[in-house]
C-alpha cells in the first residue's frame, strides 16, 4: 500500500465525560447529553463515509441502549467495537473499588488487573466477543503483558499521549497528571520493558501495536501546551487558534501529517480522538457549542473527501494494527516538520527508532535539543505502591527546553548537542547559526543535509555545513561538518563536536552521583567539581540512574574530552576535537548503548 | 457580598493563557467583572475578549493555509 494516509478515527460512548461532571453537574441530563454527544460524531463520521473505531467505557456497558447503539453501527457501517480504559468512573465503579481514581496506570497493579478482568469481562458479556483493541490516555508495559497474556485477541491499544508530561501538567494549573513525555508520535510496536520504546523484534514485541492519543504538531507541542495544537478540533480551539469560525490550522497540521509519507516509505497517518466531554452543550470555555460542533463536522467532512478523492483510507484500530505489522514492523520513523503556526520558517527533524528519540532543531544549525536513550530499555513500574505512581515519561538525556539548552543565564550550561567553530582566539556555537535541512533516504539511511552556515571568527570567514545520518538498526549517529570554505585558504578551524547532558523527566535538577565519565583510558566519578579530563579516541558518560552509557567518537587519533559540571549547572559534557581546513570534514558518532 | 460564580460563557484567564495556563475565571457580580483567582488580572467581558485577541499575535500563520511539497510548505494563493 503504496502513499497510505491511514485515519483512525476512535469515539467513546463516556456517560459522566471527565470535563463535562464538573462543568454540567452531573446526573441524569448529562448522561443523556453524553450519548447524545456520541450519536452526534457516529453521525458526522458516517455522513461522511467514515467508519469509526467505538471504545466501549466501563459506564457504557452498563446501558442496553448503547450496546445496542454499538452493535447497529458495527452491522450498519463496519464500525469496530473495542473497549476503553479511559472513561472508568460511574456509579457502578465508583461503588466497587471505593475511589476517584480514573488513570488505568496510577491503580496498584493487583488494581489495575482486577479492573482490567472486570471491564474485559463485563465486555464479553455485552457482546459475545473479547475486543481487539483497548487503551488509554496511557498504557503501561505491565497492563499490556497482564491484557495481552489474559485477553490475546487484543492487537491495539492506544497508549501515549505525545509529549503531554510537564507541559500539560503546568497548563492545567498544575493539576492534570499525564506525566509522559518521551514517547513517539505516530504508531509503533512497544517493547515489553518500556511502552515509549519501540521493538527491536521478535524478542521484545508486546504484541500490540500502540497508537498516540492524538497526533500532535511537532512544534508547537515541544514548546506549548500538547493539548492546543492536534488533530482534535476542539484542542485548537482551546487553544485559540482559530479566528470567527476559521480554524485553516487544523487542516494544516492534518496536511503536514499527509506529506509524511513522502519520508516513510508513503505511509502516514492520523489518529482523532474526541472525548464527548469536548463537544457539550454548554460550551467549552469561550467556544459555544455552535462552534464546537461545527469543527468537529468540518474536520470530518475533510477527512471524508480525501477518502472520496481516494487520499484516505479509514480503518478501524484492529485493522490497522494487522496492516501495521504486514507493512511497518519495527521500523524507524521521520520527518521534518515545518512550523505551520507561528510563521517562523523553523523546522525541527524528528526520529524515532527502537534506540532513540531525538529532535534536531534546523533553527540553531541542527542542534540536538531532545534526545531520550531507548536502548537502555528501561524498566519503569509505575502506579500506586511503585516510586512513580504518576509518572511514566521515558527520561532524556538532552532536553533543551526543560534542562536549558544554549541559553542559560549567568552561569552554566544546559542540555543541547553542537559544534563549536574557533579560530584566532574566537568562537563562534552552531546553535546561533539559522538554516533549514533538507531530509532524504539512502542504502538504509535517513540523511539529514542542512544548508552551509556561515561563521564571522574574527579576520577568518569560514562556510560549514552540516549532515547527519541515522540508519537503520543502528544505536548511533553519524554527524559530519564540512568546512566548505574559508576566506584564507590555508587556514584551519578548531571544531569542537559537544554534548552537554544530564538526565531526567522534569524541568528540575536531579542528582548526578554516580555518573562515570571517563576520557581515553581515565576516569572522572562526577562530584560538582567543574573538572576536565583530556585524552585521545572515545569519551563515554555512564548514567547509572537510567541504566545508559552515552559515548562520543571521531577518527583514531582526534582528541576528546569529559568536563564535569558543578551544583550550579548540573551537568556533564562530552566532545570530540579536529582542526579542518578547507575541503577537509569532520566526522563523528554518538552512540548510545544500555548499561547495567 | 455573595460569593461568586461562573459568567455566561466560561472565559479562561487571559493573563494566565498567555503564559500557558489555563485557569477559568469567576465573575463578580458587584464589581461586573471577570478576576482570576491566580493572578491579578480582572475585567469585562469586552476587556477579556480583547485580551484574547491579543494572545493570539504569536499565531502569525494561523488563517494561511499552505501546501506541502519537498522544498517545504507553501502558502495557498
Amino acid at each position: 500500500m503504496k502513499d497510505t494516509f491511514i485515519l483512525n478515527l476512535v469515539h467513546r460512548p463516556e456517560l459522566n465525560p471527565e470535563y463535562a461532571e464538573k462543568t454540567a453537574g452531573g446526573g441524569k441530563g448529562l448522561e443523556d447529553e453524553s450519548i447524545d454527544i456520541f450519536k452526534l460524531q457516529q453521525r458526522l463520521a458516517h455522513e461522511n463515509g467514515l467508519k469509526t473505531t467505538i471504545q466501549m467505557t466501563y459506564s457504557s456497558l452498563f446501558s442496553q441502549y448503547v450496546v445496542d447503539l454499538a452493535k447497529s453501527d458495527h452491522q450498519k457501517y463496519g464500525d469496530e467495537i473495542g473497549l476503553s480504559l479511559l472513561g472508568l468512573p460511574c456509579r457502578q465503579f465508583n461503588e466497587k473499588y471505593r475511589t476517584k481514581d480514573f488513570c488505568i496506570w496510577m491503580f496498584s497493579l493487583e488494581d489495575r488487573k482486577r479492573i482490567i478482568d472486570d471491564v474485559f469481562g463485563k465486555f464479553f458479556e455485552c457482546f459475545g466477543f473479547w475486543p481487539e483493541s483497548t487503551g488509554s490516555y496511557y498504557l503501561d508495559a505491565q497492563s499490556i503483558a497482564y491484557i495481552e497474556e489474559r485477553y490475546p485477541s487484543v492487537k491495539c491499544a492506544v497508549a501515549t499521549c505525545w509529549e503531554e508530561g510537564p507541559k500539560a501538567y503546568h497548563t492545567c494549573n498544575n493539576s492534570w497528571y499525564t506525566l509522559m513525555d518521551g514517547g513517539p508520535w505516530n504508531p509503533w510496536i512497544p517493547s515489553t520493558c518500556n511502552t515509549h520504546v519501540p521493538a527491536k523484534g521478535p524478542e521484545d514485541d508486546s504484541h500490540i501495536v500502540a497508537i498516540p492519543h492524538l497526533s500532535r504538531d511537532l512544534i508547537a507541542c515541544f514548546d506549548g501546551n500538547g493539548s492546543n495544537f492536534g488533530t482534535h478540533p476542539q484542542n485548537v480551539l482551546r487553544g485559540m487558534v482559530y479566528e470567527g469560525d476559521q480554524y485553516p490550522y487544523l487542516f494544516n497540521l492534518i496536511d503536514q501529517y499527509r506529506h509524511m509519507g513522502k519520508y516513510n516509505g508513503g505511509y502516514s497517518y492520523n489518529m482523532m480522538f474526541v472525548g464527548p466531554g469536548w463537544l457539550n452543550k454548554k460550551g467549552r470555555w469561550e467556544a459555544p457549542y455552535s462552534l464546537l460542533e461545527k469543527s468537529y463536522s468540518d474536520a470530518m467532512a475533510y477527512y471524508g473527501n480525501l477518502k472520496k478523492e481516494g487520499k484516505l483510507c479509514d480503518m478501524g484500530m484492529s485493522e490497522f494494527a494487522s496492516w501495521f505489522r504486514e507493512n511497518r514492523l519495527y521500523s524507524s520513523e521521520a520527518f521534518l516538520w515545518k512550523d505551520i503556526l507561528y510563521g517562523s520558517e523553523k523546522s525541527h527533524f524528528w526520529y524515532s527508532s527502537p534506540s532513540m528519540r531525538c529532535c534536531l532543531d534546523m533553527n540553531q544549525g541542527g542542534a540536538m535539543i531532545d534526545l531520550r536513550p531507548y536502548e537502555s530499555k528501561l524498566v519503569r513500574e509505575c502506579g500506586i505502591g511503585t516510586s512513580h505512581v504518576q509518572e511514566v515519561s521515558y527520561p532524556f538525556l538532552i532536553q533543551a527546553n526543560y534542562r536549558a539548552g544554549y541559553f542559560t543565564h549567568y552561569a552554566g550550561e544546559g542540555t543541547v548537542k553542537s559544534c563549536t567553530v574557533s579560530y584566532g582566539g574566537v568562537k563562534a556555537d552552531m546553535c546561533l547559526c539559522r538554516t533549514k535541512a533538507v531530509l532524504r533516504s539512502e542504502d538504509g539511511q535517513r540523511v539529514l543535509e542542512l544548508d552551509p552556515v556561515q561563521f564571522k571568527l574574527g579576520e577568518l570567514v569560514a562556510d560549514i555545513q552540516s549532515v547527519f545520518y541515522f540508519r537503520e538498526g543502528s544505536n548511533e549517529v553519524k554527524t559530519v561538518r564540512k568546512v566548505l570554505r574559508t576566506s584564507i585558504p590555508d587556514a584551519k578551524v578548531c571544531i569542537t563536536e559537544y554534548m552537554t547532558a544530564c538526565y531526567g523527566t522534569t524541568e528540575y535538577p536531579e542528582p548526578m552521583d554516580g555518573i562515570k565519565l571517563i576520557a581515553g583510558d581515565k576516569t572522572l566519578d562526577y562530584q560538582y567539581k567543574c573538572r576536565t579530563v583530556r585524552a585521545v579516541g572515545c569519551c563515554t558518560a555512564v548514567v547509572p540512574q537510567v541504566e545508559c552509557k552515552v559515548s562520543m567518537h571521531a577518527s583514531e587519533g582526534d582528541e576528546c574530552f569529559v568536563k564535569e559540571g558543578y551544583a550550579f549547572s548540573p551537568m556533564f559534557t562530552l566532545g570530540v576535537v579536529r582542526n579542518a581546513g578547507q575541503g577537509e570534514v569532520f566526522e563523528s558518532w554518538l552512540k548510545l548503548e544500555k548499561a547495567n | 457580598m455573595a460569593q461568586a460564580g461562573k459568567g455566561k460563557l466560561n472565559y479562561r484567564c487571559p493573563s494566565c493563557f498567555m503564559r500557558d495556563i489555563d485557569i477559568d475565571m469567576f465573575y463578580d457580580e458587584d464589581k461586573k467583572e471577570y478576576y482570576c483567582i491566580r493572578c491579578c488580572y480582572h475585567g469585562s467581558e469586552e476587556d477579556v475578549l480583547q485580551k484574547n485577541q491579543m494572545a493570539r499575535f504569536r499565531y502569525k500563520s494561523m488563517l494561511k493555509r499552505f501546501d506541502f511539497d519537498d522544498d517545504g510548505q507553501k502558502e495557498r494563493k
